[in-house]
């Protein structure tokens, strides 16, 4: 009796919670089968449903949707190098700070702390700067390493946490089997760091694909520009094409909703794995 | 197969002096065991031959060799840690061969030596398995596996059985043993556990506080031990030991003459007697049994003398219950005579 109120009381809270976060979903899928015109007219489902956005989009039949493959290339390519460089720089930190035991790593782990007191937006002007004196600015580059900027120090934690549970005898067992530092990381770490990996590789990914504000800023052609700011283009006219913009906008969501699905397994037990010192 | 030698070996952590000038020379073929309370240093000891901890001051020597500066991988030295440290993404064959592969050994030649090794330690049919599929015993097996693909000049072993259930502990003693009467490697081993030293080893380090105090073979450590505190380290049950003083060529202790010989008239001691030196006899020494503890081929009686408890050990089966007087019979060639100041053997 007991369990069965607490389950209760679970659905109660969890039911409404539910609702709140899938409405605003139905409601760009709504938009998206919707025609132009039946696209306000505020039922809970159109009279004629139909793909022809879709179809449009596919296309690129439309003033906004011109560049539509390019701009998600880009956004692919640009979210799929800041996870793999991400990866690269924050795996290398926490094997030398973790189990090489570097001198002064904790001094970066705690400035890898501190840089999350100034928010992300304070950067961009400063970041935006400094693209524009290394003469990045509009190249793909450019968000590629303003986003590996902002991954990197949250990475860095988390897998330095992750790395400290390894049992330290495997470092010296490979040692003593006559690893160098080199083949330690490659052989014995890296094989035993997948989870954590695949994890923090999928939040940089997530985080440089989901990107606007340093995208808008840091690209400004239309060939250059990830689907994220092309999104926001949509916007600028009086008379916006809200059905092709929601349709396009669930385009966009659907390559990190299959990143997060194929990767599932892993994110919990890899972001929970740093949230406690054991 | 080679020497291996330390000489005046100190070791600090921070302020902390752990080791106070070691000198051990541990002969070819050799089984040394290194014994002692936990922080005593004995680990330490091996980690700096393993190279993994820096050495503080003195040498250490391989073979002649000083390897002091020698990396752990050139000193051709195979390591049994206690947490098996296995690598839980490989097979039992790629963590046997892991070592030689780092060589860039001929597969061929890997393939030998991993087979050759697993079928000493009967682990041929579970070559492809996993770490952890493998019971605690196995994985003890496959660690030292890894130790003899190798074939190194030392086996380094640092308290590999202290993981495992009692009765697997006795069986994988043995393996051990067995192994090295094959192998005769060179072999140091660490140990808190006087049973495990006194039956695996040639020769014995008892080691307390940084310093050896007394280097020898098992037997000679038991019979003969330097001081009391090897007196009460080594030997289970312990040897009992309490205050006396020498008086016509015996030693008045407990209300009681026990038989002794040495020690100058007068001079405070420690009388120390195994359990199986002092038998129950007709007339001698009378005791209050308190703890019965039969054991099958002999019977461990907790008796009591005063206000101290000792323990006797007597073949078969006992009569004996709790309560119960009986008189002790202490056999004074077994005796042990200790100054009550320094500890050492008279």
């Amino acid at each position: 009796m007991k369990r069965f109120t607490r389950e209760a009381v679970l659905l109660l809270v969890a039911i409404p919670i539910l609702l709140w976060t899938l409405l605003p979903i139905y409601h760009i899928f709504l938009f998206s089968i919707s025609s132009k015109d039946s696209a306000f007219s505020g039922t809970l489902w159109p009279d004629q449903p139909t793909l022809r956005n879709f179809g449009t989009i596919w296309r690129e039949e439309h003033f906004y949707l011109h560049h539509f493959w390019v701009q998600i290339w880009n956004s692919l390519w640009i979210a799929a190098t800041v996870g793999a460089l991400t990866l690269a720089i924050a795996s290398c930190a926490a094997f030398a700070i973790s189990r090489l035991k570097v001198r002064g790593g904790r001094t970066v782990m705690n400035l890898a702390l501190f840089t999350y007191f100034i928010p992300a937006a304070f950067l961009a002007i400063p970041m935006y700067k400094a693209m524009g004196n290394y003469g990045l600015l509009n190249s793909r580059w450019s968000l590629v390493l303003a986003m590996v900027t902002l991954a990197s120090p949250y990475a860095i934690w988390v897998l330095k946490q992750a790395s400290d549970k390894l049992p330290y005898e495997l470092d010296e067992a490979a040692r003593i089997d006559g690893a160098t530092p080199l083949q330690l990381f490659r052989l014995v770490y890296l094989p035993l760091m997948t989870p954590s990996m695949v994890a923090i590789g999928t939040y940089a990914l997530l985080l440089a694909w989901n990107e606007y504000l340093y995208a808008y800023l840091l690209l400004s052609h239309e060939q250059t520009i990830t689907l994220a700011v092309a999104l926001g283009h949509f916007i600028a006219a009086d008379d916006s094409p809200w059905e092709l913009l929601m349709a396009t906008g669930l385009v966009y969501a659907l390559p990190p909703a299959a990143i997060y699905y194929a990767f599932r397994r892993y994110m919990v037990s890899g972001l929970t794995a740093g949230a406690v010192k054991a | 197969m080679a020497t291996v030698a330390f000489r005046e070996v100190h070791k600090s952590f921070g302020a902390t002096k752990v080791l106070h000038g070691i000198s051990l020379d541990i002969a070819e073929g050799e089984f040394m065991v290194l014994v002692g309370p936990s922080g005593c240093g004995k680990s330490t000891l091996l980690r700096m031959l393993a190279g993994l901890e820096d050495i503080g001051g003195g040498q250490i020597a391989i073979d002649g060799r000083v390897v002091n500066d020698v990396d752990s991988k050139d000193r051709d030295i195979a390591m049994v840690f206690q947490s098996y440290a296995l690598y839980p993404h490989m097979t039992v064959r790629d963590n046997m061969g892991f070592s030689l592969k780092l060589r860039k050994e001929k597969q061929k030649l890997v393939d030998e030596r991993v087979a050759n090794a697993a079928k000493i330690l009967n682990l041929e049919p579970y070559l492809a398995r996993y770490p952890r599929e493998l019971s605690g015993g196995q994985r003890q097996r496959v660690a030292m596996g890894r130790a003899i693909v190798r074939d190194p000049k030392v086996f380094l072993f640092d308290e590999p059985l202290s993981n495992l259930d009692a009765k697997l502990r006795v069986a994988m003693r043995s393996e051990i043993k067995a192994l090295h009467q094959r192998l005769k490697t060179t072999t140091v081993y660490v140990t808190h556990d006087q049973v495990e030293a006194m039956t695996m080893a040639d020769r014995i380090a008892v080691m307390r506080e940084g310093r050896i105090e007394q280097l020898g073979e098992p037997l000679e450590l038991y019979d003969h031990p330097a001081n009391l505190f090897v007196a009460q380290f080594i030997g289970s049950p312990a040897m009992n030991v309490f205050d006396g003083v020498v008086k016509g060529g015996a030693v008045e202790a407990l209300g009681a003459r026990w038989p002794a010989r040495g020690g100058a008239e007068g001079q405070q001691v420690k009388y120390g007697i195994r359990p199986e030196h002092l038998e129950p006899a007709a007339s001698g020494i009378a005791a209050e049994v308190i703890v019965v503890e039969p054991m099958g081929a002999e019977t461990e009686l907790v008796v009591r003398i005063g206000n101290t408890s000792l323990t006797v050990m007597t073949r078969g089966r006992s009569n004996s219950g709790p309560g119960e007087r009986i008189f002790l019979a202490p056999q004074a060639a077994h005796a042990h005579l200790f100054d009550a100041a320094s500890g050492q053997r008279i």
